[in-house]
């Protein structure tokens, strides 16, 4: 059985990087499967600093970070920031003693999530909250994947920005989370043979066709994105059923345990680094 | 960057698929490089369509547009696979074959080509 993603993946990389995060006994995998990322990375990319991981693809290449720039100085998902507040503020009743460390300021919520709810025993997404807060206050739930959820969201990850990924692993449960999310990055899947980390991992910063592959690392901090593709702004499983159509493999349920379990693990990676969504990407 | 050697093999190369193309007239041999060629043409299609081989997305290949770079070029193929069976199995997806921890998907092994759809990117690679 394979133990981290980076020895799933042989990569051979000298672990042992400070870690600011407090041992226990559920979180060590994660933390080592983390570390061990954050310097393959590091060896990798030397030059490129931590924090810069946030920007995707766009730490690879300069001639797209230009442009990309260029699009963030008047962000076309501007819009529906603004919308997402208006939506927020309408049903503020529904959100405020229901989204976790809402009373704390709307720019505590973000970060708050994942989480692993050890009464459900499930991985817990800002998405998923939202419309459980909905529906628990009579209200009508949001489509998944686009459109007023992903403006919420985009609101929250707005409102959050500047604020760090900390997601916690301190039970049994959420360490098997953890772990389930791992696999389904770090083993192939699909007609193609491939894993996610096939592209996110080992390809990363090489291109398929003109796509530049991004890396994991980072790979939540942005969400949801503003798709120059969909012209539109959509939540991070969205993109999950993109990924693993183009693997030939049939999607999973958007907002699913797989699903909810990858983006649990992806986050772990994302560790300590800065929120800053929504993000435009092409 | 392309040594000496394969540059003699990659001209080589070139004049014979210009013998391939030339017109030459009702012969058997005639008749079987003109099926030759279509399934060259053919095997490009594959090759090169996103929907199939899709082989642009990771490799280099003469004449294809925006490739990616997460394989070798594929370039000099008969210098470099001498015996046909050798690529068909790499294509294919023979264990013997399988580099550890490679994207190249097994066209074969998992279904995602026929094997004549195979030896059809096979006489296309063999022209490069
Ligand atoms: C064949 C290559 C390939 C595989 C396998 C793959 N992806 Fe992707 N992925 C891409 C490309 C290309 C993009 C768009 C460019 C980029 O990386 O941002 C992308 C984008 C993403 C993004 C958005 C990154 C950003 O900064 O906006 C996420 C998240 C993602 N993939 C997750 C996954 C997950 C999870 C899996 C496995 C279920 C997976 N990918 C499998 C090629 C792949
Ligand atoms: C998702 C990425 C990907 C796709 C698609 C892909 N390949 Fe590959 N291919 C690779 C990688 C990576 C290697 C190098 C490691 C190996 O040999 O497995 C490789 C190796 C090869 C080799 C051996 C090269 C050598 O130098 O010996 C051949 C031949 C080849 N590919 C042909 C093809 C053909 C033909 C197609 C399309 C029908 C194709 N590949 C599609 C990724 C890919």
């Amino acid at each position: 059985m394979k133990k981290t993603l980076v020895s799933a993946l042989a990569l051979g990389v000298a672990a042992g990087v400070g870690s600011q995060v407090m041992a226990n006994p559920h979180n060590q995998h994660a933390e080592k499967s983390r570390s061990d990322l954050v310097e393959y990375f590091k060896a990798k990319h030397p030059e490129r600093p931590f924090e810069d991981y946030i920007h995707g693809i766009y730490g690879y290449n300069a001639e797209r970070k230009s442009q990309w720039e260029m699009q963030e100085e008047f962000p076309p998902y501007q819009d529906h920031v603004d919308q997402g507040k208006a939506l927020f503020e309408k049903d503020i009743a529904a959100y405020q003693n229901c989204l976790v460390n809402a009373d704390k300021g709307v720019n505590k919520i973000r970060t708050s999530y994942p989480y692993f709810n050890d009464k459900t025993q499930k991985v817990v997404t800002l998405e998923g909250d939202i419309n459980r807060c909905r529906t628990e206050a009579g209200l009508k739930a949001f489509g998944w994947k686009r459109g007023d959820l992903a403006k919420v969201s985009g609101y929250l990850a707005y409102a959050a920005r500047g604020e760090k990924i900390n997601v916690v692993i301190n039970s049994e449960g959420a360490k098997k989370a953890f772990e389930a999310g791992e696999r389904e990055f770090a083993e192939p899947r699909g007609q193609l043979g491939l894993a996610c980390a096939s592209c996110h991992v080992y390809n990363a910063s090489r291109q398929a066709r003109s796509d530049i592959l991004s890396p994991v690392l980072g790979h939540t901090t942005h969400f949801p994105v503003w798709r120059g593709k969909w012209n539109d702004l959509g939540t991070l499983h969205r993109r999950y059923e993109g990924c693993h159509k183009n693997m030939r493999h049939e999607a999973f349920k958007v907002q699913g345990d797989e699903y909810r379990n990858l983006e649990f693990f992806s986050a772990y990676m994302s560790n300590g680094l800065e929120v800053n969504g929504p993000s435009y990407r092409q | 960057m392309i040594n000496s050697k394969l540059k003699q093999a990659l001209a080589a190369l070139t004049v014979s698929a210009a013998l391939v193309a030339a017109p030459v007239y009702a012969s058997t041999d005639a008749a079987a490089a003109e099926a030759l060629a279509k399934r060259v043409e053919e095997g490009k299609k594959l090759a090169f369509g996103r929907a199939e081989g899709n082989c642009l997305a990771c490799h280099m290949m003469p004449g294809g547009t925006s490739p990616g770079n997460i394989g070798p070029a594929l370039i000099a193929m008969k210098l470099r696979y001498p015996e046909r069976q050798d690529l068909f199995d790499k294509l294919w997806g023979v264990k013997a074959k399988e580099v550890p921890y490679s994207m190249m998907p097994f066209f074969g092994r998992n279904g995602i080509l026929s094997d004549d759809d195979i030896n059809k990117i096979v006489d296309y690679l063999y022209t490069l």
